[in-house]
Order: structure tokens, then sequence, then C-alpha cells
């Protein structure tokens, strides 16, 4: 492509003296640079003068908050154990983030579409365990020790199921109906159906916390001043074995192989016999599995669950799917420990009030300088 | 609005036309029609407030008034979501950004703050003000996320809309952190010509100002009216001009937009701009009244609801968003916190209270019908996106677009677009 | 004292009087009347703080049924619901002010529950002016002014005369009286101080904690947490844990979760927790604690008419009781509302002492214990009820 600018008034004599003084090895050279230019800019590697000199600002502000971080921890009468127990207390919830930025992910990876019902799919999963294990009358003290996990582990399974079901569902309500509208229309659709879930669940709960009660077994284990109980540990080792058990699903099997092609070029494995429209669904399906598995497992971790958790939430997660680079299945589960962690450190060394607000300058930051997340795949499309 | 003026009707050129001096009503035109109802609904809307509830219409006149602040914001909305098609899901923001204007520029808030000096800007100047923050806050935040496209653009500007309240809430010596800012100035027109018309005991011919306070609500009403009557021929003459028609060719298709020399950055730049303008306007009418400008104010529940008005009345048809800020309003505002009442007298007329005893988790009929909002806001944005795209009063472009695309699939040429 | 109090509260009832003497409005009531009477109140009375307003609004109902008529006027009763989605708004309740404003018949009104829907109703009324007497409010800020006030309540008046009076004890005394409580009593030296970073429950740590420092107590760690985007507590807890707190306070309310807080410490730190009166006496709280609902110390503002066993109430209570037999008809500002209800109907009322402002001079307040196995009382203790003087 011709790198000058189009709609000169030159006439073409005058243009073709031009063309024929300049070397072409500069012509090429320009051709070059402003192709990488245009690259980079479609990366969103660079904007321009002020958007670059943003960045080293941008930097330096980071900097100067991992200082005073590095001090605060420091200075911690003390250091080590808290540090440590920070960073336990940081995984378990980073841990439940994961799983949820993982249903984000996958939905944006295959249809390019911010599924804003997916943390209200995760509540609707919490309550669906609750009424499950409030109507087999089970709360704390009833039944004791590594017995519970018998019931525990169909009940949450049932969820699971239950969630998926909900969210394919949803998927053909309230999406496929969209999938050639325009951009905004979905988008939309799905903020409303978010609602619906949360006006369900409204109806269903009333406004107020619902108490979960707290099942895991006790028992806990003290290291260096720094304590594990079975609960941080069952979070995290379940989440990571199902991040992992996704992961080898999407890299191995076939359905896997089929939404990844789905993913890189619908029309292309449409043509190559891809059943897209059950594709897209077993997505959706498989990321509501793992909303359900979060549902519950918030439940009993954080002992409460409440109708409009999946706002707060939701907005987290996808930040972390964002941090992990959207469409990235490890990224997610990656950026999700990421804002765990993060939370738990600004918590615990910083005034908790400006905690929620750092989270949503990390979004914003990680989309304007690095849009293609830590570990990166797909590049959002820039205009 | 300006065009509200009862005229005889001429002989005109053509039928269904009214001529008034250099403007044409033409009669046959769905959206004069709509426009001359709602002027004409909105001037009588006070008498006609007071006649039914027999001189009491004044609490109806101001709860008309803050319905006038919706239809500001609804009306701003509908310029970055309806015109240039960029989702904005954090519009509160703004909508705070144009109400602690006021609040900080019109009351005793700075007194209290680091620079121990009180300012009262009159409310009339602050308007404008207001507007300008506003906008420039829309630029601020535009000129770095409209790069990004449509749905990331979304998720950016509902951070925004959660960063905004917290920021005011946390800087607390600024701000009055969570307990907002209250007790702000009332607007008040210098000298009022005082006639018979005052009040019993007052003289003839005083000259007075005219405070606006809650005694006085057809004052707020009237200001109200000019305010969205401004804003009204202000926006659409914007939707007819190269600006607006350039929004519209972004919505419908950025990348040819582009080919066609629009500057897509900076036109939607201006949408944003524009937008945070109107909801600038519409902050510093909303601090002035009620008063009061807290942070809680201004949450992510004010964004949807707004984005449901105008998803109701219809993306991108000015008439269409006015009727559904009012519809959502009327539903939000005094159906829905009455219901619970009305049903309450309904049962106990009726004898089925038993259905309205609360039990475990069934709330009681009353209650359970206060507690639909979340349902029915999520059903409209979703069935109007899925059963009729164009909202109540579609624009016409889209009237046009549906029709193109009747005759195509009539012509068997489906397919053409997707 | 007394004099200023009954005469500023008389005056807009008075002005009220001689406008419906005169025809002004009113509709006419029965054949012997010389017009009706609105008493209006504002309350939550729909979604989760309903359980505080619908009680507060059958103790006003109950005390307008007490006394029908005064001087040949008629009394009616109008609630309004100042809660939208279920949480108290205050721009619903400046709607609800401009609705009393605006209807004549209204002479007064009773509440509002919560000091932020005050602070938008004070302003709008007292242009009227229309007298409003509050059973909750306890932001010191409407009555008080210190210099962190903004606006100070003169400003918040605009100028006219006051037409606000509460019965209830303010936040710069209730954060203190625990403070007092559990340096006192309780016997403790350090705290962890936390709050849901809102009006109430900033402003009531804010207090306890200036006081705990004044009595020698130290502050292991002190944090605001965002309410609504907070469920992990367990960092909070662990900042508490590390520097050895015996004791946990927290400024907020039921909805705020400072009881899924509690639940949360179970097996991390086994200390107890205390608090205003956000969450003291409320069942919902208990339920959230789940299992670990013991060890919760709370206070109310005002003394507890039931549990304290006073005698002068107790005709009332159980009139009340014969008429609302639910337990859940009595929550934390029930017979409080009821004060204020007949406080109002015949501007003597009980003999309650209050400044210019429209404060009580002498507040009490109740102290509690959780006490999960007694569901009777929803999970709640009675343990005393003190006068406090003066603030730090």
């Amino acid at each position: 492509m011709d790198g000058s600018p189009a709609g000169t008034t030159q006439d073409s004599a005058l243009a073709e003296k031009a063309e024929e003084v300049e070397d072409p090895a500069a012509i090429a050279a320009r051709d070059q640079a402003w192709t990488e230019g245009l690259m980079a800019v479609r990366a969103g590697m660079v904007g321009n003068r002020w958007v670059r000199l943003l960045r080293w600002l941008v930097l330096g502000v980071v900097i100067v908050v991992l200082l005073l971080m590095a001090r605060n921890i420091a200075t911690h009468s003390q250091p080590l154990a808290y540090f440590l127990q920070t960073i336990v207390y940081g995984l378990g919830s980073g841990s439940l983030y994961a799983l949820i930025a993982l249903g984000y992910t996958m939905v944006y990876g295959i249809i390019e579409l911010i599924n804003f019902a997916h943390a209200d799919v995760v509540t609707f999963g919490g309550f669906i365990s609750l009424s499950v294990v409030t109507a087999f009358g089970f709360k704390e003290g009833v039944v004791n020790g590594p017995l519970i996990l018998l019931a525990l582990v169909p009940i949450t399974a049932g969820t699971m199921l239950v969630c998926g079901l909900l969210n394919i569902t949803i998927e053909r309500v309230a999406y496929r109906p969209l999938r050639n509208a325009p951009r905004v229309s979905p988008l939309i659709t799905a903020a409303g159906m978010s609602f619906v879930l949360e006006g369900l669940m409204f109806l269903w709960k009333g406004p107020v916390n619902n108490h979960y009660p707290d099942l895991i077994p006790t028992g806990q284990l003290t290291l260096i001043g720094t304590t594990v109980r079975i609960k941080d540990a069952v979070v995290v080792v379940l989440a990571l074995l199902l991040v992992l058990a996704l992961d080898t699903f999407v890299t191995k099997s076939k359905l896997g192989k089929a939404m990844r092609a789905t993913a890189q070029d619908r029309d292309a494995a449409s043509l190559m016999g891809i059943d897209i429209n059950r594709t897209i669904a077993a997505t959706f399906f498989i990321g509501a599995v793992l909303a359900g598995f979060a549902g519950t497992m918030y439940g009993l971790y954080f002992g409460n669950i409440v109708f409009d958790l999946g706002f707060a939430t939701g907005l987290v997660a996808f930040t972390a799917a964002v941090l992990g680079g959207i469409g990235n299945i490890r990224g997610a589960a990656l950026g999700g420990l990421c804002i765990g962690m993060f939370e738990a450190f600004w918590n615990s060394y910083f005034v908790s009030a400006w905690t929620q607000v750092m989270i949503f300058v990390i979004l914003t930051l990680v989309l304007l300088f690095r849009p293609a997340g830590l570990l990166g795949m797909r590049v959002p499309d820039r205009t | 609005m300006s065009s509200a003026t009862v005229a005889r009707p001429r002989p005109g050129p053509r039928r269904g036309r009214i001529r008034i001096g250099r403007f044409t009503l033409n009669l046959r035109d769905r959206d004069t029609v709509i426009y001359l109802a709602l002027a004409i609904g909105a001037l009588a809307f006070p008498t006609v407030a007071d006649f039914v509830t027999g001189g009491a219409g004044g609490s109806i006149v101001l709860l008309a008034a803050d319905a006038g602040v919706y239809v500001l914001l609804a009306l701003g909305l509908n310029v970055v979501v309806g015109f240039a098609g960029l989702l904005d899901l954090g519009y509160a923001a703004f909508f705070a950004i144009g109400a602690y204007t006021y609040a900080l520029m019109a009351s005793g808030a700075l007194f209290h703050t680091p620079l121990h000096h009180a300012i009262h800007i009159p409310f009339w100047l602050l308007l404008v003000v207001g507007v300008m923050i506003a906008a420039t806050a829309g630029a601020l935040l535009g000129a770095p996320t409209l790069r990004l496209r449509g749905d990331y653009l979304a998720i950016v500007t509902l951070g925004f809309g959660e960063i905004v309240p917290r920021v005011f809430r946390n800087a607390g010596d600024w701000t009055g952190g969570i307990n907002g800012l209250s007790a702000l100035d009332n607007p008040v027109l210098p000298y009022w010509v005082d006639g018979p018309w005052a009040g019993v005991g007052e003289q003839f011919g005083i000259v007075k100002d005219l405070i606006f306070s809650v005694a006085n609500p057809t004052a707020w009403y009237v200001l109200m009216l000019i305010l969205v009557g401004i804003s009204v021929v202000m926006l659409n003459n914007l939707r007819k001009s190269r600006l607006g028609r350039a929004w519209m060719a972004i919505r419908e298709d950025e990348t040819a937009a582009q080919a066609m020399g629009i500057n897509t950055v900076s036109t939607k730049l201006l949408a944003f701009a524009m937008g945070a303008a109107t909801s600038g306007f519409a902050g510093c009418f909303y601090g002035a009244k009620l008063s009061l400008v807290s942070p809680e104010n201004f949450q992510f529940q004010v964004s949807i609801t707004i984005l449901v008005m105008i998803v109701l009345g219809g993306m991108g048809s000015m008439p269409g968003v006015i009727v559904g800020s009012l519809t959502v309003y009327l539903i939000l505002f005094k159906i829905l916190p009455d219901a619970p009442n009305q049903v309450h007298s309904l049962l106990a007329t009726t004898g089925f209270t038993a259905i309205d005893q609360p039990t475990g988790d069934w709330p009681g009929l009353g209650e359970f019908v206060s507690r639909l909002k979340f349902l029915l806001f999520g059903l409209i944005l979703v069935t109007t996106m899925l059963l009729r795209p164009g909202g109540l009063i579609p624009s016409r472009a889209e009237i046009d677009v549906e029709r193109a695309a009747k005759e195509t699939s009539a012509l068997g040429l489906e397919g053409a677009q997707g | 004292m007394r004099l200023t109090r009954l005469k500023a509260l008389a005056l807009p009832v008075a002005a009220v009087f001689a406008t419906v003497a005169c025809g002004g409005g009113g509709t006419t009531g029965g054949g012997s009347s010389k017009g009706t009477i609105v008493i209006a109140s504002d309350y939550p009375a729909s979604g989760g703080e309903a359980s505080t307003g619908i009680p507060e609004q059958q103790a006003v109902a109950f005390a307008v049924s007490q006394h029908q008529t005064i001087k040949g006027f008629t009394i009616q009763y109008k609630p309004f619901d100042d809660a939208i989605n279920g949480v108290h708004d205050p721009q619903k309740g400046a709607q609800n002010a401009t609705t009393m404003a605006g209807d004549s018949s209204i002479v007064a009104m009773v509440g509002p529950n919560n000091s932020n829907v005050a602070k938008a109703m004070i302003p709008i009324l007292a242009a009227v002016p229309l007298a409003m007497v509050s059973p909750a409010n306890t932001n010191e800020c409407l009555t008080k002014s210190f210099s962190y006030c903004n606006p100070a309540p003169s400003e918040l008046r605009k100028g006219s005369t006051n037409n606000y009076f509460r019965i209830a004890g303010t936040d710069d005394q209730q954060g203190p009286a625990m403070a007092v409580y559990a340096h006192d009593t309780l016997k403790f030296t350090k705290a962890a101080i936390f709050s849901d970073n809102e009006t109430f429950g900033k402003g009531v740590a804010d207090n306890f904690q200036k006081k705990w420092t004044s009595l020698g107590g130290t502050v292991v760690v002190r944090n605001d947490y965002d309410a609504k985007n907070t469920s992990d507590f367990k960092t909070y807890i662990n900042s508490a844990k590390s520097g050895g707190a015996q004791f946990v306070y927290i400024g907020a309310t039921t909805g705020n979760k400072p009881c899924i807080f509690k639940a949360q410490m179970k097996g991390i730190l086994d200390v107890p927790l205390t608090g205003p009166d956000g969450f003291a006496l409320d069942p919902q709280c208990i339920k959230d604690a789940g299992d670990n609902a013991t060890n919760i110390y709370g206070t109310t503002a005002g003394s507890d008419p039931v549990a304290g066993n006073d005698p002068n109430a107790k005709s009332t209570i159980d009139a009340y009781k014969k008429v609302y037999s639910k337990p859940t008809d009595i929550a934390t500002y029930t017979f409080q509302s009821y004060d204020c209800a007949i406080l109002l109907i015949d501007a003597i009322g009980r003999a309650i002492d209050a400044n210019q402002n429209g404060d009580i001079t002498t507040p009490v307040f109740s102290y509690y214990q959780s006490d999960p196995t007694n569901t009777a009382t929803g999970g709640w203790k009675y343990l005393s009820s003190q006068g406090v003087t003066s603030s730090s």
C-alpha cells in the first residue's frame, strides 16, 4: 500500500517526477515504518506522544506504590508471618476470581461478547446449592468431619449442571438471535439478562444477606506463624485442578479444538464442518459449570450470599480476565490470582477504602496500555 | 418546545401544515406531533395536577420537575448510545460531576475544605460552568478510551462510573465524604415583579426576589421545562448537523465512516462531551433542587436506569427517549413505590390478606410487587432488544433500515448484512 | 430549656392549626370534628430495613389510635416509605418531604429512621416549617456544630427556625458509650476498629476511636471497608490478629456485613465484636454470624422499655402487644417511635429536656450482648442502660 497521503492535488506528471527523484530504498523504508506504525497503533503499543508520556507516568506511579508497599511490609511488627498470611488469603479469594474470570474469557474468546450475566449465574449457583443444603438441614454442628464431603460433592455437581443448563438457555434466548445484530445490541441484552437474573434472585431471596453454613471441616496447619485452614487449601486446590482440566480439555479434545477454531474464524470453522451453534452453546455450558462451582465455593468460603453479589464480583473477575489476556484460559486463571492477591495486599497494607478504585484503575490501564494482557492472546480490535 | 404557541391554522401549501412565522409545523410528521403533544401536556400539567388533586398538586409538580432531570440525562445518553452507538455504562459519573460542581460552588461547603472560603456563585452561571466541567470530564475520559472498541468502552465506562462516586466519597476533605454536601443555595431570580396575583396581604407592585424553594413548585417546574426545551432544540439541531450525520455514520459502520473522511476519534469524543454536557446541566439542577449531593445518589443504578429509558423509548429517537424516560420514571418513582400500599389496601378490601403475610421466603404480596424493579428493568432491556430493537418510538433511520431490510428480504437478498 | 423546645415545636404546629381553623386545608372529619390534621411518618418500610421501619410505623399508628382527637380535630396518620430497592434513600426522603410540604393537612412528621435521610429532609421542611421528631437519628451533625460538620446545623436549616427534634442520643455519644463499656466493664486495652465507610458507620467508629484513645486504649488497626464490594474480611481479621486485638469495633449497619465479619473470624480470631445500633438488637445480624454469633456486644440509643422493665412504659407496651402480637412487631426503635408520636400529638408528651437544636440533654444508651440460643428475642440479651453525659 502506498504510504503517501491521499487526495493530493498534484497532477500526475509532477508526481511521477517526484517518484523518480526519490530513492526507492527510502520509499521502502517509509512504507515499512508506516506499516509498522499502523500495526503498533492497532496493537495499542503506541498511541501518540501523550499516550507514551502517560505510560512513563503510570509506570512511575506503579513503582512508587510498590516501594511504599515494600516499606509497609518490611516495617510491620511481624513482617514474615503477616506477609505469608496475606498471600494465603489472597490466593483463596484469587482462585475464586480465577474461576469466574474463566467464564468471561471463554465467552469473549468465542463470540466477543462481555457476558454481563455470567457473575449472576455464579450467584444463582450459590443460591441453588444453598437451597439444597438448607433443604437437607445441613448446618454447622449437625454433620461434622469429612462425611459432609459425601453430601457436598453431589450437591455441587448438581449445581454445576443446573447452572450450565441455565446459561445455555440464556444464550439460546438472549444472545443467539442477535448474533448478526449491531454490536451494541447483544451487550445491552447481556446487561439486561444480568438484571433479569438479579431480579429473580431478589424476588426469591429478598435484599438481605443469606448465611451459608460453614460446612467444610475445620482444621488447620500452622507454619512460621501462618495459618492455612482446610477451607483455604480446598478452595485453592480444587480451583487449580479445574483450571488444569479445562486447559487440557480445550487443547486436547475435539470439542475444545472446535471451540478454538470457532474463536479464530467462525466462517472458516463453519466451512470445515464445525457446528457453530453447538460449539458456542458448549462454551456457555462449560463457563457456567465453572460458575456453579465458583458460586458454591463462594458460599462455603465466605459464608454468605446476597442477590446482587454478581455485580461487584463480576466487575473484578472481568478485570482479572482482561489482566490475564482476554480469550486466554491460563491468562484468566493468572489474572484472577493476581487480582485476589492485589486486593489482599492493598487491604492489608494500605487504606482499604481505595481498593476498588485501584482495581478499576488497573482495568483501565491494562486496556489502554496492554490490551493483550499479561499472557496475551487476542488483541482487541482498535479503531 | 418553541412551537408550542397555539396558532390559528392557515390554509397552507399542503394539508396538515401549520405556519407560524418562519416555522412550519407538519402535522403529518410523527415527531412533530409527538413534540407538540408533549409540549401541550407539559404546559397544561401543573394546572391539571392542581385540578385533579384539588389544589394540592404541588408535590406532583415537584415530582415532575425531578422527572425532568431524568429526561435531560436520557437525552444526553442518547447522544452517546443512540446517535454515536457507543455504549456508556457509567453515565452517572458525569451527572455526579455536574452535581458536585454545583454543590461546591454554591454552598458553604468550600469553607470546610482546605480552601477555607465559601463560594456562592449564582445558579444561572453555574449551569454554564457545570456543563463545561462535565463536558471536559467527558472529553478527558473519552480521549484515551475512545480508541478502544465498543464493548471495551462499555467496561471502561462502567469502571469509571464506579470510580467517580468512590473518589467523591473518599476525598472527604473536599467533598464532605460519605455525608455528601447539603444545604446548597437555592437559585434566585434577582427581581420579580409582584402583582395582585401574589399572596394575600402582599402589596401591589413591590419588587422582590423570586427564590426557588419547595414552596414554589411551579418555579422549579418551569425552569426544568426551559432546560429540557433548550436541550431538545440544541440536540435536535446537532442531530441534523454535519456532526450528527457523522455520529450516525460511525454508529452504522465505523470503518466506512472513516473511509468517507470522518475523523472518528474526534467525532466520538464530541459525542462523549456532548452527552456529558447534558448531564452536567441535569446535575446542576438536581443539586440545586434537592439541596443535597451525596455519592450514594450516583451509583450504577442511575446509569442503568437511564439506559433502560433510552432503550425502551428508542435509541437515537429523541421523542422516543423523552417518552421512554417519562414512562420509566413513572414506573420507578410512582407506580412501584406506591404499589405495596395499593396492594395492601386492595387485599384488605377483597379479604385476601392471607397472601399478604410474610412467611418464610415469601415476603407478602405487597412487598413482592415492590421487588419487581430489577426484573422489570432486565425484561425491558432484553425484550426490547429482541422484539423491537427500535424501541417504543423508533428513530426514522431505524424505520428506514427496517423497511430496507424488509424490501431486501422480499427480493430474496437476505444475508447482505452481518 | 424545656420551654424553648416546646415553644419551637409548638410554633409550626400552631401555625398549621391556624390554617386549618381558617379552612385552609384538610377534609372534614366526623360531624363533631373541626377538621382533620394528619401526622406523617417517614421510615424505610420495604425491603430489608422494613424489619425496623414497619414496627416504627405501627407504633405511630398505635399512638394515633390512642389519641384520635385533639382540641376537636381528628388526627389521622399517613406513613411514607423512604426505601428504594429495600434501602433507605435520601432522594426518596426529600421527595416525601416535598409531598408533605405540599399537603397542607400534614402538620408534623415522625422520623426519619436514617440520618442521611434526615439531612435531605431538614432543609426542605425547615422552610415550610413542618416539625419533625426522630426516634432514631444519631448523626451528631444534624444538631451539633462540630468543626467537621459540613454543613453546620444552622446551614442545614438555612436560617429558618429549628424544626427538627430527636430523642436518640448522638453518635458522638454512642461510639464513646461503647468505648467506656469496653474499657470499664469488659476491661480491654487493645481494639481493632473498622467501619463500613458510610455516614453512620464511619462517624460512630471515628467517635469510638477518639474516646478509646483518650481512655488510654490502644488501636491496633483502623480501616474502612467498601461494604458493597467486600465479602472477604479475612485480611482485616488478620491485621487485627497480628496486632493482638482483644476485641473488634465495627461501625456499620447490618446490611454492610459486620456480622459476616464476625462469622469469618471463626477459627482465626476468637474475640468479641462490638458495635453500634446499626446491628445491635437486629436478628439478621445473628443469622449472618452463623455459628459464630456469640460474643457480640452492641449499644442502642435510648433506654430499652421492654427489656429494661420500665414500669411507666409497661401498660403501653402491653397495650401495643395486644394489637401487634408478633415477635417481629417490636424492633430496635419501635417505642422510641411511639414516644415521638406522643410528643408530637400533645406537644407536651413526656418530660424530656431538649436544647435549642432539638437534642435531648441526657441521652441514655442500652447495652446488649448476642445470645443466639434465645430465639424469642431474635438472639439478643439485654445487659444494661446507662446515661452518658458528655462526649469526648
